[in-house]
């Protein structure tokens, strides 16, 4: 695009979001606001929700679960997918349970963690079971993707195996493991406000199961705007981070 | 006489569905450059792995490797994309000089490739000239007993491919070590080697290894016995070269 100006470019998808806010104001007209409320009422229940702390003290709740259930993901699935790449019987041992993990159904995972670990944990799990195996399946796809030639290399200058590991396999395993915390950070949120929803009395899908019991459609939509803001702002976070540390030499 | 050293004895390799060696046997001396010449894919890539250690015989042995520290110039450069020129040397020579010995080695290296101001650019900043430079620095710097050489002035230009194998034989000079080079050029073969062996095309035999005991300084491209052998090797190796392409 290095014909179109900058006006252009900026004003472009910006028109298409007045163009959406425009449509949307049109259907709030038609409906009842307890179906579709304006986007001046959702704006005025998010600012209200800011000013009371609800906003915060809720949206506190579920940061913390989120990252500590994405933490664990990255912090077991990155070891696990190196394991699973370079040891073939590793690769035999965990690739079903990686392939199963990924297939069992969330409502499933949601009402055994209830079983087994109680309802205040449920949320962090469920962010972990569907998280780690995206961490897994591209960390092993980065190591699969090694390059032989330089492993060669490596070997006629009797390079140890703890410095090829570190200085050729993680390297090349680095970009791999950016894109699969990407999709996992993706996952996070969406995962972490439908297993409050289910389990627990507090954070943003507790309070989003809240709204819903009291009409509150403007809430909901304000706490669902919370939602995609944490996803919008941990996304571009990290591809600014991995902008930083990869660029030099990718 | 060559007191030899490494000795193919009856070695059978096939790589792939391609048999490429069959009943291979040849020595090299000791602290000579020797030479392999041949048409593309007669398998002398092969014998360089098979040196290395990097690829097995399927029957036959392979002796006086032993205990022989290897450095290798493979035919594509081999960096690592994620380290700087200097950190590419310092990568392989860590952990077999001291610290201020790896400084002074990267430093004089990569001076002598006219490298040393890209110091800390990636590799993919470089020009594959370049890269291949840098190479032959990782290869030359690193500690060696043999030092295996695959084509590696391949994508440089010809003054700088004169000035490298200049520089090879004053390397080997100063301290002489086993040198097993392949090329597809002539005179790099006639410029460097004691001896040179001349491969046929597949299945790999020996058309002719020539012994070329005149030192280096006195050997020069214009004169005979380099001329006529020059010519000589040529015939030989378009000959060999027909039963790839029949058509030319």
């Amino acid at each position: 695009m290095k014909t179109s100006s900058w006006p252009i470019r900026s004003l472009l998808p910006l028109s298409g979001l007045v163009l959406f806010i425009a449509l949307w104001q049109m259907l709030s007209g038609l409906y009842n606001h307890v179906i579709i409320p304006s986007p001046l009422e959702v704006v005025r229940s998010f600012h209200s929700l800011a000013v009371s702390g609800e906003l915060w003290e809720q949206g506190r709740q579920s940061i913390a679960r989120g990252l500590a259930g994405f933490g664990l993901a990255v912090g077991v699935g990155t070891p696990l997918g190196l394991l699973i790449g370079l040891n073939p019987v590793a690769a035999s041992l965990f690739r079903p349970v990686v392939v199963v993990l990924q297939v069992t159904p969330l409502i499933s995972w949601l009402l055994l963690a209830m079983i087994w670990i109680g309802f205040s944990g449920v949320p962090v799990f469920i962010v972990f079971v569907t998280t780690v195996p995206l961490i897994v399946i591209n960390v092993f796809q980065g190591v699969n993707g090694i390059d032989r030639q330089l492993l060669q290399m490596a070997s006629i200058f009797r390079i140890s195996k703890a410095r090829v590991i570190q200085e050729i396999y993680l390297p090349q395993v680095a970009p791999y493991l950016m894109a699969g915390v990407s999709n996992a950070l993706g996952v996070t949120w969406k995962a972490v406000a439908m297993a409050e929803f289910l389990s627990v009395q507090t954070g943003i899908g507790a309070s989003m199961a809240v709204a819903r019991i009291n009409l509150e459609t403007a809430g909901l939509f304000a706490w669902t705007a919370s939602l995609i803001g944490l996803g919008l702002v941990t996304d571009r976070l990290l591809s600014y981070l991995t902008r930083r540390k990869l660029s030099h030499w990718m | 006489m060559i007191v030899s050293l490494i000795k193919f004895e009856q070695v059978y390799k096939t790589m792939g569905q391609t048999r490429v060696l069959h009943d291979f046997s040849f020595s090299a001396g000791k602290n000579k450059i020797f030479c392999i010449i041949g048409p593309s894919g007669c398998g002398k890539t092969t014998i360089l792995q098979l040196l290395s250690g990097l690829e097995q015989p399927d029957a036959g042995r392979i002796t006086g490797l032993a205990g022989l520290r290897i450095s290798y110039v493979f035919q594509e450069p081999r960096l690592l994309p994620w380290k700087t020129v200097a950190g590419n040397l310092d990568f392989v020579l860590q952990d077999v000089v001291s610290p201020a010995e790896k400084q002074e080695l990267i430093k004089s290296y990569l001076s002598t490739m006219g490298l040393y101001e890209y110091r800390d650019s990636y590799p993919k900043a470089l020009s594959g000239g370049m890269k291949q430079r840098l190479a032959i620095c990782r290869a030359f710097a690193f500690p060696h007993d043999l030092l295996l050489l695959d084509e590696p002035f391949k994508s440089l230009d010809m003054p700088l491919r004169l000035g490298l194998v200049r520089y090879v034989v004053k390397m080997w000079q100063a301290a002489p070590r086993t040198i097993v080079f392949v090329t597809h050029d002539i005179m790099e073969a006639l410029l460097l080697g004691n001896r040179i062996m001349i491969l046929s095309a597949r299945p790999t035999g020996i058309l002719e290894t020539i012994e070329l005991d005149l030192p280096h300084e006195q050997r020069n491209v214009g004169e005979d016995p380099l001329t006529s052998l020059y010519a000589k090797m040529l015939a030989m190796l378009e000959t060999e070269n027909k039963k790839y392409y029949p058509g030319l």
